[in-house]
């Protein structure tokens, strides 16, 4: 098998001549997992005609696994670059575990690699050394341990972390091993520019080296163990593979469109002569093809073209094509996205399906376009390939968060890791140390929508977020901050909205006009093809640990608003339908916002009564904003300049220093990583005394009223306010400063939301019960007046009165503010609770 | 460059090989695939020596007489990007270095013995004629086709004169790879021509084949595959409107031969290639590519400068027209004018800056009959690149407005809505009747309305949407103010005459276009003592009436520059921005 690549092709690198006779991409790969991993199983399990494999194959092989490099091997490798790497290494490898069950002596003597024959290997065309490369892969499988343990003496104690892998993978009979390419990075650079310069020839000693590894742990394992190498140091953008990047490993990100179905493909056939019944040889693939016998081996019968193919007795391989799309935020302006076909073979089939984001370790690949099968001549084109050697699933659009503490499945594999490298992480805190930070970040948010600064604090405030707080006893405290944004219509409210989504991690984005409440929440469905009930999330609950933006939230159904009240508190969500009981988690931010009833806010009524939302809900907005259109012509005035500039000067000069949007992403996600703020012990006193002193501002001395200018859920907002705060400056302490600008933010959204406007000041039952305490108040001294008048005029059980004329006699009585109509009817109504009087439609009779 | 030693039109596949060949032999070559000197070549050529008009157009009606690997102009417009393509740049022929750059095959036998061959890169653009191009912006068909038959004959003296070295190329060309075209053809093959007198006889006859070739190419919609070498990705964007310069190749034998396929589940890596045969789709290897603006489409001889005086009276004229268009409707002219010179200048985030969409209203079906026809070709005759869409609620629940990735053929299905930089639509909402829209049609009146107010559209791939950025002007007849389409300016039209439409001569036509082409690219400034007056204004404004916001504020500042771009100014004056303000007086009026 190895003698038939004639020498003369002499290639050394991409355009190997060679390829331009390859195959289409379907036979160009063969997995040496499988191939040798089923011949080496063959004889056990069909032990009659077949049980002496193809004598080619293993007498071209070398007696000593150690020495394989023979010079036929070497040339395998520079001319059957084209065949697949795989293919190119079966050899090899079939080589190596039949030799160590023969001769299991010569690989146990510790390092077999003290080669009797001195004289340097090199792979063709390269610098590689074969030995070397062999003997770096043994090192570092055999002494890689992570840097965290690697305290000097412990280290030697434990074992390296691929040993423990590999003796995992003995122990589940699997038949790959992830290698994490930043690993060989760290052991042996020099491996790894190697092994990406150079994957076919590096990953197959790669796997020689493991078996050889294998074999040692335990000598009975037959099955071959793949390397499946991921997480290079560095991944290409699809755009950019050129031809230099032909036959390197590369990395890839992208979403697959397209996958096609399993094709078997074959990889050894099994012949029979239709006339004297002989079965031949398997025969293997060799270029992509197989060639059928011109006429039967047996000696006696010799007939011409007699063989004819026997299905069952070939053997197949699964194999799959994938496209892959560029991901969109890679698509440069005024440009389609890219697609790089994807070749999967075996375990990796099915890996992926469509609209999966994933990450592609392979080989890039080249091979001509024939053509015709017939004629010799190429067209001078090529198809270009990734021959997959690993998949990893991401969704890493958005900026990420979560408390690594908090993870939900700490021994799954960090598939979802943003790794910060040190330069940035370097960069982000020094942005942290600039003493404007606040302000900076604040003028990054949202650049074009000018003014409203402290509504972008707020928002700020809600991206970075609080510490969720979980007692021993069962209780949390929720860390996300609630905004709710009422306002004039015009006021770019919905901009902001759309901005805080598209920069927070795992932001929905709904129209309250058009959500249900189960469309919110999560909604059991039956499954269209097996008929099972299955739980699908909602928008509340797909944006767990992000932030979930709802506009025009005046126009939610009651129904829906009301699923809002657990998910607001307490953070889940609770299902109980079509037998399924579930809680699920929605620790979200929800950032809201909504119009006046009116088309325009009526100062004169409460917020309540503005935008009819029920009293309940709304107290459990840390924030509400009224975002009102005032005619001041200050505003104006900087509205039109703004609008000028934008029409006559440059529009990119109007801009001054600010974080662009990916900084600004990484910011908040590594603070929302890695910055878990306490409150400072002056911090917690300065909390305590402004929360005694808001509460004090209600009681007015010398008056009977009671206002309630702070209740407990200020207080829980004013922490997260301030942990949030402290998380901009990336500190782990909450400052006094922080408690300061947490009562400021409070006070200025308060002092828009929760003002009585009959008296100017800030007064929570607006928030809490949706009045104020003046008006409840003014209600009770209607309601004495309204007795009065009653027990006056009225007898008992006498005749009856009509509402309107006792309407009249009120306004006599109170002359200085209006009475309406409805006003009494309440009061009438709260009388006959008490069973004084007793009303029938529009008149009154007392009791 | 002294004596070419190739006709560049007729033979440009040749300068490419001989100067490379020259190039490669020079030491120190590195084939790199970057260019050697080829370009210049042919931009002195085209430029310099002012040859460009000598290149054929190539369209639907000259791709019959045109010749393949002969050097044509293609003007397109970028439908769908390709991805890049590998092809062998150069080898090794014995120790001669040979190019495939701008071929689809190779010269020579690429054989497998060759130690060095070098893989480049090329990118695949699929052009389709400009959507809705008017047939003034294209020259006169009857002048190529002239040009082309004179063309032939002349090649053949050429070709006669050829030196040995030049036939010999030929012949190689010719026997290694085959116009097997058509099988008397095939039969002259094989009988290897050697002489120069025959090559040419079955080049000629390669030539008559060709043209029966040209029955598989629509004739009305000429679509190419350009072949893009060496120019960064930034270059070329979707939708934009281009002349490509190259080498045409219709050849047969690049049809991929269906045998290939042993294994019919090869997957769908050539998809691309099987839906765009050769036969149907020529390729074009492109030399050179400049884009085209609105002023690039004009036949006559680039007028001069824009003197004020001029372009003042220009002005008038022209808005004398757009009123007899218009039943002597002044005002509505006024405004017209104004959105016919409109264009998105900048984009602040979401904000797209100059549009001017215009939505005249009061229409009946009869006079939206009658004006949108009579209007429709005034524009057509006046701007490039037009369309109509009457919406109705069949058309909105049935089109598909949005162009859509198809993964199955790995295109992008084009729509409606996938125009050139400075297309204008004309909207006519006075058919739309009240009826149920289903789930397209809400679609499609979202991304009118999004056109409309972003100029943006949202193209579909499946998995997510991308938005691209337009530049389209729109116009709206409605019977009142259109809901569906809010567009900038609602102007009630008055006709006042119905009065038959003017004759109108192709000079005046000619600078009309010229005018409105030039005046819209002009650049526009404001002094900042203007700037304060217009402030003022605007707070006035806001102070009198609450009503006003931004929006209005945009509209009259966009028109202040439209305003004074129309006299050929460049910076806004007191007097034009009077003008603005009297022009939404008068509007005002009427919308009560």
């Amino acid at each position: 098998m190895a003698s038939d690549s004639p020498a003369a092709n002499v290639n050394n690198g991409p355009s190997s001549p060679d390829d331009s006779y390859s195959s289409p991409i379907g036979n160009t790969f063969s997995s040496p997992g499988d191939a040798s991993g089923r011949r080496r199983r063959r004889p056990s399990s069909t032990p009659s005609a077949f049980s002496t494999p193809s004598p080619t194959r293993f007498t071209t092989s070398d007696a000593n696994p150690a020495l394989t490099p023979t010079p036929s091997y070497r040339t395998r490798h520079g001319t059957g670059a084209g065949r697949g790497r795989r293919a190119s290494s079966a050899t090899p490898i079939a080589a190596t575990p039949s030799s160590t069950d023969d001769a299991p002596a010569s690989s146990e003597g510790g390092d077999g690699y003290d080669a009797e024959d001195v004289r340097p290997t090199y792979v063709w065309g390269t610098n590689i050394s074969v030995e070397d490369v062999n003997e770096a892969i043994y090192r570092f499988l055999k002494h890689f341990r992570e840097s965290s343990s690697q305290s000097e003496e412990d280290a030697l104690l434990i074992e390296g972390k691929y040993e423990t892998a590999i003796k995992r993978v003995l122990e589940f009979e699997g038949d790959s091993l992830d290698v994490d390419a930043h690993d060989v990075f760290a052991y042996d650079p020099d491996l790894y520019t190697k092994m990406v310069r150079y994957p076919l020839e590096v990953l197959a000693i790669f796997d020689i080296a493991l078996m050889n590894m294998v074999s040692r742990i335990d000598p009975l394992f037959e099955k071959h163990i793949q390397t499946r190498i991921f997480n290079l140091k560095s991944s290409t953008s699809m755009r950019n593979l050129n031809p230099s990047d032909i036959e390197r490993m590369v990395s890839l990100k992208g979403m697959i469109i397209r996958c096609s179905s399993i094709i078997p493909e074959i990889r050894e056939a099994v012949f029979r002569c239709l006339v004297c019944g002989y079965y031949s040889d398997p025969v293997v693939v060799n270029r992509g093809q197989i060639t059928e016998p011109k006429l039967c081996l047996k000696e006696e019968c010799q007939a011409r073209n007699s063989m004819t193919l026997v299905h069952n007795r070939c053997r197949f391989a699964d194999k799959q094509i994938v496209r892959l799309q560029e991901t969109p935020d890679e698509i440069p302006d005024g440009g389609t996205p890219h697609t790089v076909s994807l070749l999967m073979h075996d375990k990796l089939v099915d890996t992926g399906k469509p609209g999966d984001r994933v990450e592609v370790t392979g080989i890039y690949r080249a091979m001509t376009v024939r053509v015709g099968p017939t004629q010799r001549t190429v067209k001078s084109l090529f198809k270009t390939y990734i021959d997959c050697l690993h998949i990893k699933k991401t969704d890493k659009s958005r900026m990420l968060t979560g408390d690594p503490k908090e993870a939900e499945n700490p021994v799954g594999r960090s598939t979802e890791d943003i790794t910060f490298d040190e330069e940035k992480v370097k960069q982000l805190k020094e942005l942290s140390k600039l003493p404007d930070i606040y302000d900076r970040l604040t003028r990054s948010l949202a650049p074009n929508i000018w003014e409203l600064d402290d509504v972008k604090k707020g928002l700020l405030c809600q991206l970075f977020g609080g510490n969720a707080l979980n007692l021993p006893s069962g209780a949390s405290f929720r860390g996300d901050i609630n905004i709710l944004l009422v306002g004039d219509p015009g006021t770019s409210k919905s901009q902001l909205l759309q901005y805080i989504h598209k920069l927070s991690p795992r932001g929905i984005y709904t129209s309250g006009r058009g959500s249900s409440a189960v469309g919110l929440t999560a909604y059991v469905a039956k499954d269209p093809e097996t008929g099972e009930t299955v739980l699908e999330s909602g928008a509340l609950v797909l944006s767990d640990r992000g932030i979930c933006c709802i506009d025009e939230f005046d126009k939610m159904s009651e129904n829906a608003r009301s699923m809002l009240h657990e998910v607001m508190e307490q953070q889940t969500v609770s299902i109980a339908k079509a037998g399924i009981i579930a809680s699920l988690n929605a620790r979200t931010s929800v950032l809201a916002c909504a119009n006046p009833s009116g088309s325009r806010y009526n100062p004169r009524l409460s917020v309540i009564d503005n935008i009819h939302l029920p009293p309940t809900l709304l107290s459990r907005f840390d924030l509400i904003y009224l975002i009102l259109d005032k005619a001041d012509e200050q505003t104006d005035r900087r509205l039109a300049k703004h609008i000028v500039s934008l029409h006559f000067e440059n529009p990119e000069s109007a801009v001054q220093d600010v974080l662009d949007l990916s900084t600004l992403t990484a910011y908040v996600s590594y603070a929302r990583r890695h910055i878990h703020p306490q409150l400072s012990d002056e911090a917690a006193e300065e909390l305590t005394r402004g929360y005694v002193e808001m509460r004090r501002r209600g009681n007015f001395p010398g008056s009977s009223k009671k206002v309630i200018t702070a209740t407990p859920r200020q207080i829980e907002s004013l922490i997260r306010l301030s942990e949030a705060l402290a998380r901009i400056r990336f500190s782990e302490w909450v400052e006094n400063r922080d408690v300061t600008e947490a009562f400021r933010l409070l006070e200025v959204a308060m002092q828009q939301s929760a003002t009585d406007h009959s008296t100017g000041t800030i007064d929570m039952d607006l928030i809490t019960t949706g009045v104020s305490a003046s008006e409840r108040m003014r209600r009770e001294s209607l309601l004495s007046t309204t007795r009065n008048i009653i027990m006056e005029k009225m007898q008992l059980g006498g005749p009856s009165m009509r509402l309107l004329e006792l309407l009249e006699e009120l306004k006599k009585q109170i002359s200085g503010s209006e009475v309406h109509l409805n006003d009494l009817r309440n009061a009438v109504s709260t009388l006959a609770s008490e069973g004084f009087v007793a009303v029938h439609g529009d008149s009154v009779k007392r009791m | 460059m002294v004596g070419l030693p190739y006709d560049l039109v007729a033979n440009p596949l040749g300068a490419v090989r001989s100067t490379f060949e020259k190039a490669a032999a020079s030491s120190g070559f590195d084939p790199n695939g970057k260019d050697w000197g080829v370009l210049d070549l042919f931009r002195h050529f085209l430029f310099d020596q002012g040859r460009l008009s000598q290149v054929p157009i190539l369209n639907g009606e000259t791709i019959r007489w045109i010749q393949p690997k002969t050097l044509v102009r293609f003007r397109a417009m970028v439908q769908d990007m390709l991805g890049n393509e590998f092809y062998v740049g150069a080898y090794q022929d014995g120790s001669v270095w040979r190019t495939n750059k701008f071929t689809d095959v190779s010269q020579f036998r690429l054989d497998d013995s060759s130690p060095h061959t070098q893989v480049w890169e090329r990118r695949l653009l699929y052009c389709v004629p400009v959507p809705g191009q008017n047939s003034w912006t294209e020259p006169s068909s009857e002048s190529v086709v002239n040009h082309c038959k004179d063309f032939i004959p002349q090649q053949r003296e050429k070709r006669r004169r050829m030196d040995d070295e030049a036939i010999d190329d030929m012949n190689m060309l010719v026997s290694d790879n085959g116009f097997q075209v058509s099988p008397s053809v095939k039969k002259k093959e094989d009988g290897r021509p050697s002489t120069s007198s025959q090559t040419r006889d079955s080049l000629s006859e390669g030539y008559c084949s060709n043209t029966s070739i040209a029955p598989g190419i629509d004739k009305d919609f000429l679509s190419c595959l350009v072949k893009i070498y060496d120019s960064p990705e930034s270059d070329l964007k979707l939708n934009d409107v281009f002349e490509f310069i190259g080498v045409l190749t219709l050849d047969s034998e690049l049809n991929e031969d269906k045998d290939d396929h042993d294994e019919p589940d090869n997957g769908f890596c050539d998809d691309v290639m099987e839906h765009l045969p050769p036969i149907k789709v020529p390729r074009l290897h492109c030399l050179i590519h400049r884009k085209l603006a609105a002023p690039d489409f004009l036949c006559g001889s680039p007028m001069m400068e824009p003197k004020p005086h001029f372009v003042r009276e220009m002005r008038e004229v022209l808005l004398r027209h757009l009123t007899v268009v218009l039943g002597n409707d002044g005002i509505a002219a006024h405004f017209m004018l104004l959105h016919l010179l409109s264009r998105v200048h900048a984009r602040v985030d979401t904000v797209a800056v100059g549009k001017l969409s215009l939505n005249l209203t009061c229409f009946s079906k009869e006079s939206a009959a009658l004006f949108g026809s009579r209007l429709s070709l005034a524009l057509k005759t006046l701007l490039p690149f037009t369309h109509c869409i009457p919406l109705t609620l069949e058309y909105l629940n049935s089109v598909s407005l949005a162009p859509k990735k198809d993964y199955e053929t790995n295109r992008l299905v084009t729509g409606v809505l996938q125009l050139a930089e400075g297309s204008h639509i004309i909207i006519d909402e006075t058919q739309l009747e009240a009826g149920t829209l289903n789930s397209v049609g809400m679609e499609n009146a979202r991304l009118l309305r999004n056109l409309l107010e972003l100029q943006r559209v949202e193209y579909d791939f499946k998995y997510y949407k991308m938005e691209m950025a337009a530049d389209v002007q729109l116009l709206i007849f409605s019977e009142a103010k259109s809901n569906i389409l809010p567009a900038d300016i609602v102007m009630p039209f008055q006709p006042s005459s119905v009065g038959s439409s003017e004759v109108v001569t192709a000079e005046a036509l000619e600078a009309w276009r010229w005018y409105l082409a030039t005046v819209k690219s002009l650049p526009h400034s404001i002094e900042s003592e203007m700037q304060k007056v217009v402030e003022n204004d605007l707070v006035a404004a806001r102070q009198t009436d609450r009503s006003i916001g931004s929006h209005d504020f945009n509209r009259w500042l966009t028109m202040g520059r439209l305003m004074s771009l129309s006299f050929g100014e460049t910076c806004l004056s007191l007097e034009h921005w009077q003008m603005v303000k009297e022009l939404e007086r008068l509007r005002r009026e009427r919308l009560k």
